[in-house]
């Protein structure tokens, strides 16, 4: 919608005057989306002398009901004298404000919005204006809430999903008489639901690790045996989903022939520990069984040092994993990644 | 969790509210290899709350969506009919309206062995005692 700038004619003071010099800047003022006012610092009140486009479409009001009004009348009455004594403090003061205020549309209909007030002074250094830009804060609260809401039917789908691949093993392996294969299966598909789980809950930003394998290691039921200690480590989804496997295999080795089996009363002593080297800091994640039946190494590399190893490369790492007299020793050392916290 | 079944031939008897079937077979499996008996599943709200007035049940294991119907009628219904249950659900148990945050919730998937525990828990701590 285009509209010529001159309203001089129905406004008590000076609007600015446009039409006879389009400059690109006044262009960009009137066609850009922000929305935007200018007032008059001289006159009483500071009335409104220009505004754009944006700022009727999003106030609801013609141009014509807005100039010469103080801007001030958008607010929402009552609400807020707060703001309105900074705004006023700000106009008077020549000074810029940044804050928040509850407008009200010519609909009546009420949204928040962020306001930037600044002055515009001429080569004396007087204020001869005020520019005040709006950013509408209620359709961006509205919008991170469908984003929110989105994430949130994305992992309930995947839950679901996860949880529907385990119900299909178990109904398609019904008949199957080796329980502890299907136990296997089941199980390290429920590691990957669990890491899905936390992770979904952080909206797939980094987490804490500790939490991560606290969560894989409770389904055991071994927490007296199982002592969880270290640093505060957040990791990315990838590296956690791969921790939780990997962890979920050694616990699971563990209670078959390890530490953790019926038949002794060993103990595991898992650590994540952030370390200082030089200007690096590095992550050491450590296993370390303890009071098991004697280990000895498999015959052929398993899932769980398959995805050991896979981890410490995706990470840029090192894994070891030990089977000592004592229990299975498993040491991941890896580099804190720059952008990781 | 192995032997369960020889130890309590009349296990508890668990009402399952669940609308997927593949995931009530899922559930139903882990209850009969962990010694319980199993009621329903109840796919509806209506359903559900047909079964708690009618059959003996000792506790329940409710999916919160049932067909996009949200299942706070069977959990109220099985508040006034002091029966036992857990939420079972996809989403985070956090999103659980407030008024129902005080009942347990478990995120699905889950293994068995927090199916039994969750249920132990339940069935030990009911006023009238199993």
């Amino acid at each position: 919608m285009k509209r010529k700038f001159t309203r001089k004619k129905n406004s008590k003071t000076d609007v600015i005057s446009v039409d006879k010099e389009l400059s690109p800047f006044v262009v960009a003022t009137e066609t850009t989306r922000m929305p935007m006012v200018f007032t008059d610092a001289k006159a009483a009140c500071s009335p409104i002398i220009f505004a754009n486009q944006a700022f009727l479409e999003l106030t609801g009001y013609k141009v014509v009901e807005v100039l010469g009004q103080d801007f001030t009348f958008l607010l929402v009455p009552g609400d807020d004298s707060g703001a309105l004594t900074a705004i006023r403090n700000a106009l008077e003061g020549g000074m810029d404000l940044e804050t928040s205020i509850w407008c009200r549309r010519k609909s009546g209909m009420d949204f928040r919005a962020s306001i930037f007030l600044t002055p515009v002074r001429d080569e004396d250094g007087t204020v001869m204006q005020h520019f005040a830009s709006f950013i509408d804060l209620t359709k961006l609260d509205q919008t991170e809430d469908n984003v929110r809401f989105l994430i949130q039917e994305i992992n309930h789908r995947a839950q679901n999903a996860l949880t529907t691949v385990l119900a299909i093993v178990g109904q398609t392996l019904r008949g199957v008489t080796d329980k502890a294969t299907i136990a296997t299966l089941e199980g390290r598909i429920l590691a990957l639901a669990k890491g899905h789980g936390l992770l979904g809950a952080a909206a797939w930003d980094e987490i804490l690790l500790l939490d991560v394998l606290d969560e894989v290691l409770r389904p055991f039921g071994m927490q007296d045996r199982i002592l969880l200690a270290g640093d505060e480590i957040h990791l990315p989804p990838k590296a956690i989903l791969t921790f939780a496997m990997v962890v979920h295999e050694l616990a699971t080795n563990a209670v078959k022939h390890g530490a953790l089996a019926s038949s002794v009363t060993g103990r595991v002593e898992v650590i994540c520990a952030l370390e200082s080297m030089r200007d690096e800091q590095q992550i050491r994640f450590r296993w370390q069984e303890s009071g098991g039946m004697p280990v000895s190494p498999p015959g052929r590399k398993g899932f769980g040092s398959r995805q050991m190893q896979g981890l410490a490369q995706e990470l840029n790492g090192t894994a070891r994993l030990e089977y000592d007299s004592a229990g299975v020793i498993c040491e991941i050392v890896m580099p804190v990644a720059r952008e990781a916290t | 969790m192995n032997n369960a079944t020889n130890d309590r031939p009349v296990g508890p008897r668990i009402l399952i509210v669940e609308d997927e079937m593949l995931i009530a077979w899922a559930i139903e499996d882990l209850l009969t290899g962990l010694g319980y008996q199993v009621v329903g599943p109840a796919t509806r709200v209506a359903q559900a709350i047909e079964m708690i007035d009618k059959e003996s049940i000792d506790a329940a294991v409710v999916d919160l969506d049932l067909n996009g119907e949200k299942s706070y009628p069977v959990a109220d219904r099985l508040v006034a009919a002091g029966v036992p249950f857990i939420f079972s659900t996809g989403y985070q148990p956090g999103n659980i309206p407030k008024d129902y945050q005080m009942f347990p919730a478990m995120q699905k998937p889950y293994a068995s062995a927090s199916l039994d525990h969750a249920l132990a828990k339940l069935l030990n701590t009911r006023p009238s005692g199993y």
